[in-house]
């Protein structure tokens, strides 16, 4: 783990639960900066969980989640939104809201960070719906809408849980770009992911949950492998070819 | 024509009682309604109700000290409302109820210790200012207090509202942007209790609730930007506040339920010919969808 000491998030035998159920044990690793980390296994493996426990929304039972990345820097997509889709609120204005980290509760927002929102937009290809209500977006627009608040808040550690599904294929295209791009500009990024292809393409480090245990294992031993989505997790060995 | 005119719109306030009156109630039609809006917008519309009882015990405990005293009945009604507040939010989060349930329970447990304090010190006409109030009644020092605790609720609105509006957008995203995120919440409850003391003495604890809550939820069908609703909103609540007010002066009929029938109308009103959502939106979406998909 020496050449990770740089890493701005690691996980330390972590022992996590859901009310009484123990969900997962044992969990170890360094999140590699500027990489983009894979969280896969079947439903219940408990994805989400370990992703609330890193954002401290889940207090674990045992061991440590130790993030240096400031509060305001780290940016979660929930698979459940708690985003209320009847707020009257336009896409720009979203996609505004992530200045908090520079702009706070207070200080008004000047031109040069209209323009920096407006550039987000044209980024992510949805200028022309910064003034459309939330509620009338779809699911792919929303999800790049989301994605330009992040960006806003210029982000250091972001977490996705599942941010493919119900989505169009253009949207993939454009986020799986802007992901990247994220990365390579040093931002830590951990998502969920259920789907090969997208596996593929996306990830560079991969943390396979499965048994309540966590298992580091190479993006390329993923290749190969040609089995449908939902089993992939399964039909992988134990192999330790990650972090440790 | 002028003449009339003078007769039913200037000529009332040649009177004390319905100057101090009218600008009682546009203090509280600026103050109210955008409360109302971010609890219509929280999902929270029968919050403002439940908190216009919890006020109740506090106001009749200053009633039986101090008798028909404002200061005092508005002190305890705070109190007390903080307090049901708290103890609400302590028993959700203590049994996993949700706050709305709790505050269900405690809002009918305060109305019926209000009314029982208020009967056991006062007449049932003490009971009955205190339910439904008397605008016309207001002294100097109690429009004083109402114009106080209005500015200060626009005041302190304005700077919690990005706070405010996060929060009721997306939660999680202001959770994690500061750890300090619930002082949200919990002052603008605070607000809510404020404005409902500021409105028991014109309109009477169950009355006030009906100025924060009708304008804004007429708004809805007005507007579809949170600026839109706020405005709208003061602006109906000010027209109803002053017409219930000129009603009341020229029917004879009760200041208070006058407003807030009026307000009614309004809502209803909105209900059926509004910009959006309304019936008459709903008809005319039928015959012009693309026009009017296109229109947004």
């Amino acid at each position: 783990m020496s050449e990770r000491s740089s890493s701005r998030l690691q996980l330390h035998d972590l022992h996590l639960a859901q009310g009484r159920r123990t969900v997962l044990e044992h969990v170890d690793g360094d999140i590699k900066p500027g990489a983009i980390t894979a969280l896969i296994g079947a439903n219940g493996a408990g994805k989400s969980t370990l992703i609330q426990a890193i954002m401290g929304e889940l207090r674990p039972i045992s061991g440590k989640v130790v993030c240096t990345v400031d509060k305001a820097r780290r940016a979660w997509l929930p698979q459940q939104l708690a985003l209320d889709l009847t707020f009257p609120m336009s896409v720009e204005e979203l996609v505004m809201t992530g200045s908090w980290p520079s702009h706070g509760a207070m200080k008004g927002y000047c031109a040069a960070h209209y323009r920096k929102g407006r550039e987000i937009m044209a980024r992510l290809g949805i200028s022309h719906l910064a003034h459309r209500p939330l509620g009338e977006l779809s699911g792919g627009q929303r999800q790049r809408a989301l994605i330009g608040r992040t960006l806003m808040q210029e982000a250091e550690l972001l977490l996705l849980d599942e941010p493919f599904a119900n989505v169009d294929s253009d949207t993939v295209d454009i986020l799986i770009r802007i992901l990247r791009q994220m990365a390579d500009e040093g931002v830590t990024i951990i998502i969920v992911l259920h789907d090969m292809d997208h596996l593929r393409r996306l990830a560079d480090e991969v943390l396979m949950l499965n048994g309540g245990h966590g298992r580091w294992v190479a993006p390329s031993a993923l290749n190969h492998q040609h089995a449908p989505a939902q089993v992939v997790p399964f039909t992988l060995g134990g192999r330790h070819a990650g972090t440790a | 024509m002028l003449a009339l005119l003078d007769a039913w719109f200037i000529a009332p306030f040649d009177y004390g009682f319905m100057r101090r009156a009218v600008v009682g109630g546009l203090a509280l039609s600026l103050a109210a309604p955008p409360l109302g809006v971010f609890l219509v917008l929280r999902g929270m519309s029968l919050i403002g109700d439940a908190m216009a009882h919890a006020i109740l015990p506090g106001v009749a405990l200053g009633f039986l000290l101090a008798g028909f005293s404002l200061p005092v009945m508005s002190v305890g009604g705070v109190l007390f409302g903080v307090l049901v507040a708290l103890l609400a939010g302590a028993v959700s989060k203590m049994g996993g109820q949700r706050e709305d349930a709790a505050m269900a329970s405690f809002f009918i447990i305060s109305l019926a210790a209000g009314v029982m304090l208020i009967s056991m010190g006062g007449s049932s006409v003490d009971l009955t200012h205190v339910l439904f109030g008397s605008i016309l009644a207001i002294n100097s020092t109690a429009l004083l207090l109402i114009a106080s605790i209005s500015t200060l609720i626009v005041i302190t609105l304005a700077i919690i509202f990005r706070a405010l509006v996060v929060e009721c957008l997306d939660p999680l995203f202001l959770r994690g942007q500061s750890s300090r995120s619930g002082w949200v919440h919990s002052v603008f409850l605070g607000l809510l209790v404020l404005n409902l003391t500021a409105g028991f003495q014109t309109l009477g604890t169950l009355m006030a609730v009906g100025l924060m809550m009708l304008p804004a939820t007429a708004a809805r069908f007005w507007s579809k930007r949170l600026e839109g609703l706020i405005g709208i909103a003061v602006v109906l609540a000010m027209l109803a506040s002053t017409g219930g007010l000129l009603l009341s002066f020229h029917l004879d009929t009760p200041s208070g339920p006058s407003i807030i029938l009026l307000a009614g109308v309004a809502y209803l009103l909105s209900a059926l010919f509004g910009r959006y959502h309304s019936l008459a939106a709903k008809l005319r979406r039928k015959t012009t969808p693309l026009a009017l998909e296109q229109s947004h």
